[in-house]
């Protein structure tokens, strides 16, 4: 392969990209087209009643002779009806059977190119007519020809599609790769939408160059085209849902009903003008999205840059490219901008899950340490060794309540929910430790305990509340504390409110934001999110606490 | 002695009590316990004090503000902590001991001993002398201090930039807190060492040190020998 080739084909490939009309004209030049029926003479314009036989006249000039060995080809794309084509005077194709178009089957395609005999092909004027019936679409007589290498006309859509099916491909992969992930979590919308975009993008494709290889009748025509736009107008639907849902806006709902109402009316409108409507519902769809973007990017919405400029890159692309090429590169630029915020949403919540992991962890150690804390176990041993030394029996029973307490703790450390009872269990433990500690009567009572239904709570939340009373409130005359646990369930919420009957020592101290509270605080949050509730306040009777889960 | 506990955990209150009285015996006049830290710092006002057993978490707060009260007091504290980690911390304001709990008999006598025997702390972690200034505790960094003038019950402490600041404790109390660069060098004065210029021999054995400032102080007979051999060692 000599690089002079390499390099025609790269510009070829470019050319491609950036358009196909540029091209069309470089060997010939259109004259005016006249049309003649039975009835009328050669005028611009006839009136057709569908099904019978007329004739189209066109003069072209060729603006340069083939060079040995070419064929020049005729290029009747889009062209609609059946018909028998004379190139100065000589018929040298056909397509269908012109007149006889209601008793046969339908026959011939629209987009083909025709070969031109060598010897009819050299610089100069030539006439083109049409022998032609348009029994399906009469209204659509207009012709649309040019002249150029027969090799390329046969050689270009072929590459052009491929190219576009390469394109596509990437789509369809992206479309089933991401599905596959929303299944794998079905609270991911964005994802949903993503990946269906992706699929619409790969339909349209699919649709738009299936002509290349499957011979499409004049009369199918509209079919295809009425599938194409429906398409797009699901995509100008889709991609805007999907900007709305990764940069939330005030009033979204009510917004995203007035534009699809919009685009609803553009899709209707001037419904037949198929490339007409595709492109003004894709620029609907692109202003949209663009304010979406510009909003965020005011908000300062992560990765909402990024998507302007996709979507200032597809204003470029449409501004220098060919219709076809605008919409298609101008769509794969914007699902670049959804891929891109899809990933930065993937970061953000791995970096989530990776914080919750470390947060439990620290949560399970400052479980763990309570036990351990100098505090409570230096204070704990202080006393063990004093009763031991003052009156041993007891010491026995003060060690068979510090063991009962280690081991309700190891059993829960691993936990973020237990049973209710449980919980119980370690809070009476605490108490009989700290009876002997304190020599405070302390007495439990609760209700409302049902080990029949689940009554769940995270470990060691009712045990932090017993120990703050513990620590703040002071014991009745009779040197009595009392404390009760009501525990309250319904179908959609569980609710424990913990009252403690004493005096608070310092009532100015506010605790809200100690350790304790702040463990309560992050344990509801790790198994129950944002549906919580936790109220913590004095009353006459001593102290009140409330925590009111959403189930 | 007159002797304050100040725990909030009884049964080690009670244990404390239990062994003060058997340590001390019949020197102890009276001995108090209170749970708080507010109740605490009301018998302090109200009281003359000999010793205050501390307990530096109570109830959940955090006896460091205590802390520094009872260090400006006239009396020793001796904290008595779960938390270890805390022990420099309070050396730093001037306690006498710091007994981590669990302790025993033989450890918490130990403490009492330091009373008892006058002995020193020999514990270079003093950072502060804590003095009551105009109704607050003020803290004097012991850098800042050239020597100690005892004054009867209390003390006058003469710093580096030449102001004077009384304190509540007597100079034999403040002598068994100092760290060792501070030497007593007659009855009445305690001074940093690296503030002594020269030592002056007077006819008839009698001795003065002039210190960096030109301030000459008088040194004891029976201080002299350990001073020279501190100086030239």
């Amino acid at each position: 392969m000599n690089f002079n080739y390499l390099y025609r084909r790269l510009l070829f490939i470019f050319i491609l990209f950036l358009g196909t009309s540029c091209h069309q004209n470089s060997l010939s030049r259109k004259g005016e087209t006249v049309y003649k029926t039975n009835k009328q003479n050669w005028e611009k314009e006839i009136d057709l009643k569908g099904g019978e036989v007329f004739w189209s006249k066109t003069n072209i000039s060729i603006l340069e002779s083939p060079i040995e060995f070419q064929t020049f080809g005729l290029d009747l794309s889009n062209t609609f009806g059946e018909f028998e084509i004379f190139w100065d005077g000589v018929l040298i194709g056909k397509n269908g059977n012109p007149g006889k178009e209601s008793k046969s089957n339908l026959n011939g395609e629209m987009w083909r190119a025709y070969k031109i005999p060598i010897h009819l092909s050299q610089k100069g004027e030539h006439q083109l007519m049409l022998k032609r019936s348009l029994f399906h679409a009469p209204e659509y007589y207009g012709l649309n020809v040019f002249v150029n290498d027969y090799d390329y006309l046969l050689e270009f859509p072929l590459v052009y599609t491929a190219f576009m099916y390469i394109f596509a491909g990437g789509f369809l992969l992206a479309s089933l790769y991401f599905f596959f992930l929303f299944l794998g979590n079905k609270s991911e919308k964005p994802i949903l939408i993503f990946s269906i975009s992706c699929f619409l993008f790969f339909a349209l494709i699919l649709i738009e160059f299936i002509r290349t290889y499957i011979s499409i009748h004049y009369s199918q025509h509209q079919i295809r085209m009425e599938v194409i736009s429906y398409l797009t107008f699901f995509i100008a639907i889709l991609v805007p849902v999907y900007f709305s849902l990764q940069f939330p806006f005030p009033k979204r709902k009510i917004i995203l009903v007035i534009y699809s109402t919009f685009l609803t009316y553009v899709f209707y409108r001037n419904h037949l003008s198929y490339d007409e409507t595709s492109y003004n519902m894709a620029l609907t769809m692109w202003f949209f999205s663009f304010a979406i973007a510009m909003y965020a990017v005011y908000k300062k919405h992560k990765g909402s840059f990024i998507v302007l400029l996709a979507l200032l890159v597809c204003a470029f692309i449409n501004n220098i490219a060919y219709f076809d090429t605008s919409l298609f590169a101008g769509f794969g630029v914007i699902v670049l901008g959804m891929l891109y915020m899809l990933s930065i949403k993937a970061k953000e919540q791995r970096l989530t899950y990776e914080d919750s992991l470390v947060q439990s962890t620290r949560l399970k150690l400052e479980l763990l340490k309570k036990s351990i804390q100098p505090h409570f176990l230096m204070n704990t041993l202080t006393s063990l060794i004093d009763w031991v030394e003052e009156a041993p029996e007891k010491g026995v029973l003060f060690i068979e309540a510090l063991a009962e307490e280690f081991d309700v703790l190891n059993q829960v450390e691993n936990e973020t929910l237990i049973p209710i009872a449980q919980e119980i269990k370690l809070c009476k433990s605490h108490i009989s430790i700290m009876k002997f500690r304190k020599e405070i009567d302390y007495i439990w009572e609760d209700e409302g305990i049902n080990e029949n239904i689940e009554q769940l709570i995270p470990p060691a939340v009712i045990h932090t509340l017993l120990e703050n009373s513990i620590t703040h409130c002071l014991p009745s005359d009779e040197n009595q504390l009392r404390f009760k646990l009501i525990v309250f369930t319904s179908k959609k919420t569980q609710e424990y409110t913990f009252l403690t009957f004493g005096t608070i020592r310092n009532q100015q101290k506010s605790t809200s934001d100690g350790t304790g509270f702040k463990y309560i605080k992050a344990r509801l949050i790790e198994s129950y999110g944002e549906d919580w509730t936790f109220t913590s306040e004095a009353t006459n009777e001593g102290w009140k606490n409330t925590i009111k889960i959403q189930k | 002695m007159n002797i304050l506990i100040i725990e909030d955990e009884i049964r080690i209150a009670k244990r404390v009590e239990r062994m003060t009285k058997e340590f001390f015996l019949n020197t102890l006049q009276k001995i108090t316990s209170l749970q708080s830290l507010a109740e605490g710092l009301e018998y302090i006002k109200n009281n003359d004090l000999d010793l205050v057993l501390l307990d530096l978490n109570l109830n959940g707060e955090n006896g460091f503000d205590v802390l520094q009260e009872t260090a400006s007091g006239s009396f020793h504290t001796i904290i008595i902590s779960a938390n270890k980690s805390e022990a420099l911390k309070a050396f730093e304001f001037g306690v006498l001991d710091f007994v981590p709990k669990p302790f025993n008999k033989e450890r918490i006598e130990l403490a009492f001993n330091r009373i008892v025997k006058k002995e020193e702390v020999g514990t270079e972690n003093l950072q502060f002398l804590a003095v009551k200034k105009r109704g607050g505790i003020h803290l004097l960094n012991i850098d800042e201090v050239n020597y100690i003038k005892g004054a009867g019950v209390y003390t006058e402490i003469f710093l580096t930039n030449g102001e004077k600041e009384l304190h509540d404790k007597s100079l034999e109390k403040l002598s068994q807190l100092l760290p060792k660069s501070f030497e007593r060098i007659h009855k009445s004065y305690l001074v940093k060492t690296t503030e002594i210029k020269e030592i002056i021999v007077k006819t008839g054995s009698q001795y003065a040190v002039e210190l960096q400032n030109g301030e000459i102080l008088p040194v004891g007979r029976t201080k002299y020998k350990a001073l020279k051999e501190k100086i030239f060692k």
